[in-house]
């Protein structure tokens, strides 16, 4: 009887799946092209200036958000990358976390808004999201690469799923975290309310906003190595090319890379958000 | 004195405000039958913040609210400018009902009318000084040129001019409440409530800042509600003070009508240790001319040294140490109101009966 009932919803999530990759394939054909021409784009533009261009400008980066020694550091990490002759799938790895988190931050910034707001839907919402962080990332693949197939769209839609949580977490968790002192200076000033939100709750929620947006682009470079199973190019598909042929050295190569990436990202993003207290 | 006649800005009538599940059944029970605090307690669980709370703050005067942790006076100074909403009751601030306001009317009324000082400061840390002064005007829309002269202005009369590029952070806790001060006068309201602003301050700020309320308020003609916990405080800045004790005012007077007749025993025991020499003035001591003339036939008026009738017991007491016969004549507009005999002086430092039958119980 169990057996049944397992097979009845399998097969019913089959279904559903061919159902929709049946009936709404223009939806998702669609979908992809919009999402590949976006990945495109961000590709373009990291990718077109010569590699000791972007060394330079994550080397100025670095510098002046985080610190001086920072900032060589930086410089010299990316000069590695060109070194080990992995910038190509570098840079491709960089635009695809780029617009993945582009992309989260457009969804996920209102929404987390929202939720802040609204009492009762961060109860509605906080399920869904444990679901989705706990739940392995490799399942989102699968469904992703039946409705959209493989290559960039799906590795973007899987990332971006994996970067929304926190950042939707933390802003919402910021916004509903304004000291009540605040809230009373606000409405004492008569502000109304898109004045409460930008002058008193905005500026009390932006270190938790830039540590979910922090959180997220570390989701996300998990993420994108992972989705060089499905396409996604890049550092993940070396990574995942290196596997198959048992490639140990490349493959640390192309891991060296996505570490010196993420922390140059990290460091950068940490250093962005506003000095609490000016003291 | 003139002020009983100047005009009622804020006008609260028997203000109710209950906390609790079964508000709505509470509020009905003490509209309808009259039910007390006690009584909303029990029969609906709920608590009653502030129960029957009435109170006029004239045009140009300093009203405080003196009650401990507990008595309802932080609510009751939020009814006032509907940050908390009443139960029951109406506040009415120049003349105007504030829950028929619209949300756009009330806005309008907090930021032109009713300014607000917190305890907390609550100076937004991202901003300058003089932004967080502004931040009334730039609520309101007004230009960044004219909101920045508005506040360089105010902050220049809280002296803090030297000091509108700095953060607040980097402001002692005294000064962080000039800027809080300051952001309430710049946007000119009529009225300014202040919710227990100096409380967390040192002594010795705190009386520098009374004070400098107190002279700045009367100097731009100001109407304040000032909360506080301490009786010394309300007596050194308030024109009239009201007592809350349980969410209920039981007093309301100038601070030498509350010393010298205390309504309970409760505010008998809080004044208690109140010095009177600066508080009693020469018209509650003195006795009627025609009475002093039936005890001391023998001594002419117009000997006597004159002491207007609003002279404290200290400047009394200087007076009358001076004089030869041990006796001022209290003398409004050229007229002979009473006589002051020394006798009269000691009673009127002599403490309230009752507050004496406080200390031995």
């Amino acid at each position: 009887m169990a057996d049944g009932f397992v097979e009845g919803f399998d097969n019913t999530v089959d279904d559903a799946l061919f159902w929709l990759s049946d009936n709404a394939d223009f939806l998702f054909d669609g979908a992809r092209v919009v999402l590949d021409g976006f990945y495109r784009l961000v590709l373009d533009g990291v990718g077109w200036p010569p590699a000791w261009t972007i060394a330079l400008i994550g080397g100025a980066l670095g510098w002046w958000l985080v610190g001086r020694g920072f900032g060589a550091l930086a410089a010299l990490g990316l000069g590695l990358c060109w070194a080990t002759g992995l910038w190509p799938e570098t840079m491709d790895t960089l635009a695809l976390v780029i617009s993945a988190m582009l992309i989260t931050l457009a969804l996920a910034l209102p929404l987390g808004v929202l939720v802040g707001y609204t009492t009762g839907l961060d109860r509605l919402i906080e399920p869904v999201l444990d679901l989705v962080q706990t739940l392995p990332p490799y399942i989102y693949l699968l469904p992703a690469i039946a409705l959209l197939g493989y290559g960039t769209a799906t590795a973007l839609v899987a990332t971006v799923i994996v970067a929304m949580p926190p950042v939707i977490r933390l802003t919402a968790l910021g916004i509903r975290q304004t000291p009540e002192a605040f809230r009373e200076l606000g409405e004492a000033s008569g502000v109304n309310g898109w004045q409460m939100f930008t002058k008193i709750r905005l500026p009390f929620a932006l270190p938790s906003i830039m540590a979910g947006i922090n959180q997220g682009l570390m989701m996300a470079f998990g993420m994108v190595v992972i989705a060089g199973i499905v396409g996604s190019g890049g550092l993940g598909k070396t990574i995942y090319d290196a596997i198959r042929t048992l490639d140990i050295a490349k493959s640390i190569d192309a891991a060296i890379a996505i570490v010196i990436l993420t922390m140059i990202i990290d460091r950068i993003t940490q250093g962005l958000v506003p000095p609490k207290e000016k003291a | 004195m003139n002020e009983s006649r100047a005009e009622v800005l804020v006008d609260c009538q028997s203000l109710w405000k209950i906390f609790g599940d079964k508000t709505e059944a509470a509020i009905r029970a003490v509209s309808e039958r009259g039910a007390t605090k006690a009584d909303v307690l029990q029969q609906f669980n709920c608590v009653v913040g502030v129960s029957g709370a009435s109170l006029q703050v004239r045009r140009g005067e300093i009203f405080c609210i003196m009650g401990l942790s507990g008595s309802g006076k932080s609510t009751l100074i939020r009814m006032l400018n509907r940050l908390i909403d009443p139960s029951l009751g109406k506040v009415l601030v120049k003349g105007e009902d504030l829950s028929r306001l619209d949300t756009a009317r009330l806005r309008e009324m907090r930021a032109r009318h009713i300014g607000m000082v917190f305890q907390s400061v609550a100076l937004l840390p991202n901003r300058t000084v003089l932004e967080n002064a502004g931040f009334g005007l730039e609520v309101q829309g007004v230009p960044r040129a004219e909101r920045n002269a508005a506040a360089r202005a105010s902050l220049a009369k809280v002296g803090l001019s030297e000091w509108l590029d700095r953060y607040p952070s980097e402001l002692s806790g005294g000064m962080q409440q000039r800027v809080g001060l300051a952001r309430a006068l710049t946007s000119d309201p009529e009225i300014i409530l202040m919710d227990e602003p100096f409380s967390a301050l040192d002594p010795l700020i705190r009386r520098q800042l009374q004070d400098e309320f107190r002279q700045l308020t009367k100097e731009l003609g100001k109407s304040a509600v000032f909360i506080t916990h301490d009786l010394d405080e309300a007596i050194r800045i308030g024109d009239r003070i009201a007592i809350m004790k349980d969410g209920a005012i039981i007093q309301t007077g100038t601070a030498e009508e509350i010393i010298l007749n205390p309504a309970d025993q409760y505010v008998a025991d809080f004044v208690a240790g109140i010095s009177r020499v600066h508080l009693v003035k020469a018209h509650s001591v003195m006795i009627p001319v025609a009475e002093f003339r039936h005890q001391h036939p023998d001594i002419a008026l117009d000997t006597l040294p004159a002491a207007a009738p609003d002279a404290d017991v200290a400047a009394l007491i200087g007076q009358i140490t001076e004089a030869a016969q041990g006796a001022v004549a209290v003398v409004d507009q050229g007229q002979a109101v009473g006589v002051i005999t020394m006798r009269n002086l000691l009673l009127s430092l002599r403490e309230a009966p009752a507050a004496q039958g406080g200390d031995h119980g």
